[in-house]
């Protein structure tokens, strides 16, 4: 196979790689979006910072 | 033999740091939980695997959980507390009173982890292990001697079958 069919074949697969991290991720904000339409009125969880020494 | 050992040694535990966290877990403890010095703790934490399928993009996430886990022997009660790995903030507890609880036991597969069933509608998963490398998913700790005691009262204090 010459050299500039494997590196098309290559460009193809990291386009196809980098097409597929980007669709992952517009899914992921339009579910957390959407996810957050539910979940507004939920009060967020208590979180307690860690006491500093002089508490002690 | 020599050069084995140069390209895989074991990794090793920076003890100072393990230690320091120890503390800071028990700071974060007692911080949240009434009489918290009564109870021996242990780092452990939750995986929360999902699978998704956005189209010809799919495959599965895994959340992890952190959370101290204390226990105390006489009064036969759990108390997690969640955290995060570095163990800046922490969240409210949850107390697992074996009187109280629908069932527990110990679970071999998939993963090696204590199973809480509080009622019937949810359970929590607590895995748990005697040292984790990765500190940017998980609390930096040793705890060979801590998490050996957790495993005995367990199984024969707190598990149900």
């Amino acid at each position: 196979m010459p050299f500039g069919e494997i590196g098309a074949f290559l460009l193809f697969l990291a386009a196809a790689f980098i097409f597929g991290n980007l669709w992952f991720h517009f899914m992921e904000a339009i579910l957390s979006r959407i996810n957050k339409l539910f979940t507004r009125r939920k009060n967020p969880p208590a979180w307690h910072t860690l006491p500093s020494d002089k508490e002690d | 033999m020599g050069l084995f050992s140069k390209f895989f040694k074991e990794p090793e535990i920076d003890m100072e740091k393990s230690n320091a966290n120890a503390k800071k877990m028990r700071a974060l403890f007692n911080h949240v939980v009434k009489d918290g010095d009564n109870y021996r703790l242990i780092f452990g934490y939750t995986e929360d695997v999902s699978r998704f399928n956005y189209g010809f993009v799919h495959g599965s996430k895994t959340k992890i959980g952190n959370l101290i886990v204390g226990w105390n022997e006489a009064s036969q009660t759990i108390v997690v507390v969640p955290t995060v790995p570095d163990l800046s903030d922490c969240g409210d507890p949850t107390y697992y009173r074996r009187s109280e609880i629908l069932k527990a036991y110990r679970n071999k597969y998939p993963t090696d982890a204590f199973i809480i069933y509080p009622d019937k509608k949810g359970y929590i998963g607590i895995n748990a292990y005697d040292w984790l490398e990765d500190e940017k998913l998980y609390v930096y700790v040793s705890q060979d001697e801590e998490l050996a005691a957790f495993t005995d009262f367990f199984m024969n204090s707190f598990a149900t079958k």
